[in-house]
């Protein structure tokens, strides 16, 4: 009775949300990548069920597979963090009714588990098992292999929110991710397989339809589950406490930025921002985290070749941008009626916003600097790429404030609203990752590589020194749109 | 000073006429309070005044500007409508220099100006090391009352300035109001439910319901409160 009751509220709040009748591009982009991404894995399910037939004849086809289990559901466990977003229920307008918490919880773990999210994989799974399974052992083995490789996603589904639900929290959490997939794949290169052999008997084990397998796996959902209403509870207290910054100790000030007029002071608004908000921390946090994973990759023989080179020297300055910037204006949705009745306040906003991610350019650029020593990349690759970002890159990802129109909530976690962005948002951020490695290679391919440093130095010195050009007219733009702006962030408060 | 020219303003939420007012003109200087049941569209006529909200027909102008086709009467107007307005992540000292920055004000004159709302603040806004978002719905009607008057505005817009705040606050804003607008003649716009205040600070006080303004009314003798009370039943 209450499930169902709690079920329809999230299926309304779902249909009502503002951003549903509006966005009808982002609906467009949903069902085109569903459809997109069903027909690539049906694709793969089949071109796997006759390649390892052919490319491994000692074994069965099914065994090749189950053997790279740990790898689909380490895939898996990574697409999560793009497409699944943590539960979207409203906890808190039921806590006052007389319903125990406990059961809110089973709710939202419960409707984790039956979203059809982790179904997907199916689309794979289905047309292999058909092909590989089915002669050998028959309509039942298909359905149980397909039933245990669907238990499999529920009980990777529940990881994922363990993992998802603390790096929320805090970022370093990250590292038990790391640190158990790291462990896994020393185990199984150093041990002599044991991963793969364990993962290849409990694929057996599902398509032979031992009950073992699929008590092992259900036992391990329940704990999993267990896990995560524990730490879902802790969280539910720390968010409806919130005491955490009712004192600051220390104000920071940044007073050498009073000098820059107007634009000084939003570029300390967008310190404070940053620092003082915990959803943009965490952003921020998780960008420079992965600069330095990105320079780290630099030092590994993978990414000797040339693509390898420009794939994370490109990434290594844009990565923080794309991932703040793409949140333009949204942030500032939570008090975008207080800067619009001000003049030309966005203009000088967009300015510092730009200044500021111009600015973090040399945080990558500092940490390269022995890769460049060692001749891991050169001198022009670096500016190159630099320029290419504060130009190119961030003219893309700054159109996005004409468009952005929906909040992002500064400070709720887990337990509360989720901000999943628009659909133009997904596409324009997917461009800005695209087109520089793109163009970045085709020029390399077709004109040598210091001939397409220099066209992407020059592209990207264009694009900086006329940046007020531009924001101006993205300023300009805005204010076209600002009525369907401002309601949209109004809206979506 | 400001004036401010309404010509056939109209605003729609689906079906409902949300505001539908003709020909109305607020005169430099003066105090106008603005009444009305829930829903007969008070805040969405100051959204339109501020160019927050798009109007469907008609325009304001705001000395001659018409607000929606230039920015240059938000150089001299200050509101405050809602929580929508505050940064919240900044201290109650920050947001305020913050906005004066903004207004080419110096530190040292906005601390200055906020010593004429030493008495509002009761000691309980300024150096208390709290970000906004962690203070009472009380004390960010404070913030968001003096951030729309630190720079002296010349037109005023404050919704439901009374709201959240302690009797003697109210008692105590009421006479901000007042002096604000004989020492710097600023037109002054703000909106109600209490008619008792509303009667003490507005000469001139309009009724509106179902957006329109249905009476204009002369409270330069503190007339307005019978009439008042009459229309909302109030015994």
């Amino acid at each position: 009775m209450l499930l169902q009751e709690l079920r329809k509220h999230a299926k309304l709040a779902a249909k009502r949300h503002p951003m549903f009748e509006k966005n009808k591009f982002g609906k467009f982009y949903l069902y085109f990548m569903t459809i997109f991404w069903s027909g690539y894995l049906i694709f793969f399910g089949i071109l796997f069920g006759f390649g390892f037939a052919e490319d491994f004849p000692t074994m069965e086809p099914y065994h090749i597979m189950n053997k790279g289990i740990f790898i689909l559901l380490a895939l898996d466990f990574l697409f999560r963090f793009i497409f699944q977003k943590t539960p979207t229920q409203e906890i808190k307008p039921y806590l006052l009714l007389p319903v125990k918490k406990n059961k809110l919880l089973n709710f939202l773990l419960l409707k984790s588990a039956v979203s059809t999210y982790n179904a997907i994989w199916l689309f794979m799974i289905v047309p292999f098992a058909f092909i590989t399974t089915l002669r050998l052992f028959g309509i039942t083995g298909l359905v149980t292999y397909c039933l245990g490789f669907y238990l499999l996603m529920i009980l990777n589904n529940y990881w994922y929110l363990i993992c998802r639900t603390l790096i929320n929290e805090k970022t370093y959490y990250v590292l038990i991710p790391i640190i158990f997939y790291g462990l896994l794949g020393l185990a199984e290169f150093t041990l002599g397989n044991p991963v793969s052999t364990f993962t290849m008997n409990l694929g057996e084990s599902f398509i032979k339809h031992n009950p073992l397998g699929f008590l092992g796996v259900l036992i391990v959902i329940l704990g999993l589950g267990w896990i995560n209403r524990a730490i879902m509870l802790k969280n539910l207290y720390a968010e409806l406490a919130k005491t955490e910054d009712t004192k600051v100790k220390h104000v920071s000030e940044y007073k050498f930025l009073e000098r820059y007029g107007e634009v000084g002071e939003y570029f300390r608004l967008e310190l404070k921002l940053l620092f003082r908000n915990k959803r943009s921390k965490s952003m921020f946090r998780m960008g420079c985290f992965l600069i330095i994973m990105l320079t780290a990759m630099l030092f590994t023989p993978t990414y000797e070749g040339a693509f390898g080179k420009s794939f994370v020297g490109i990434y290594n300055f844009a990565i923080l941008g794309i991932l703040m910037l793409t949140q333009v204006m949204s942030f500032e949705g939570n008090y975008l009626d207080g800067l619009m009745s001000r003049k030309e306040s966005i203009y000088n906003l967009l300015r510092a916003k730009y200044y500021f991610y111009s600015f973090a350019m040399i945080v990558p650029f500092i940490l390269m600097i022995p890769a460049m020593v060692m001749g891991k990349i050169s001198f022009l690759m670096a500016v190159s790429y630099g320029f290419f970002t504060t130009g190119f890159i961030y003219f893309i990802v700054l159109q996005l404030a004409v468009y952005n129109n929906k909040t992002t909530p500064l400070n709720e976690s887990l337990i509360g609203r989720q901000s999943t962005g628009t659909g133009f948002q997904s596409l324009i951020s997917g461009l800005s990752f695209g087109i520089p490695l793109l163009v970045n290679n085709f020029l390399r391919i077709a004109l040598g590589e210091t001939i397409s440093l220099w066209i992407l130095l020059v592209i990207g010195l264009g694009f900086t020194f006329t940046s007020n050009l531009w924001i101006m007219n993205i300023y300009k733009r805005f204010m076209k749109r600002r009525y369907k702006n401002m309601e949209g962030f109004r809206d979506t408060k | 000073m400001a004036t401010i020219t309404i010509n056939n303003l109209q605003k729609n939420f689906g079906e409902k006429r949300a505001v539908d007012i003709e020909n109305y003109a607020i005169n430099n200087g003066e105090i106008l309070g603005l009444v009305g049941n829930n829903g007969a569209g008070k805040t969405t006529f100051f959204r339109l005044i501020l160019d927050l909200l798009k109007a469907d027909n008609g325009s304001v102008q705001i000395n001659d500007i018409v607000s929606n086709e230039s920015e240059e009467w938000k150089n001299f107007t200050g509101a405050f409508i809602d929580e929508g307005f505050l940064i919240d992540y900044l201290t109650p000292e920050e947001y305020f220099y913050f906005i004066g920055k903004m207004y080419g004000l110096k530190k040292e004159e906005v601390d200055e100006r906020l010593t004429t709302f030493e008495r509002f603040m009761n000691g309980e806004v300024v150096g208390q090391k709290k970000y906004i978002r962690n203070f009472s719905a009380g004390n960010k009607q404070k913030i968001g009352i003096i951030s729309a008057m630190i720079h002296h505005p010349q037109l005023l817009i404050l919704d439901e300035p009374f709201n959240f705040l302690d009797p003697s606050s109210q008692s105590i804003i009421k006479h901000i109001l007042k002096d604000f607008n004989v020492q710097t003649g600023s037109t002054i716009l703000i909106s109600s439910h209490n008619l008792n205040h509303t009667t003490d600070i507005c000469p001139r006080i309009a009724l509106l319901e179902n957006g329109k303004i249905i009476r204009d009314i002369d409270n330069t003798d503190n007339s307005a409160e019978k009439e008042l009370e009459d229309y909302f039943n109030v015994e």
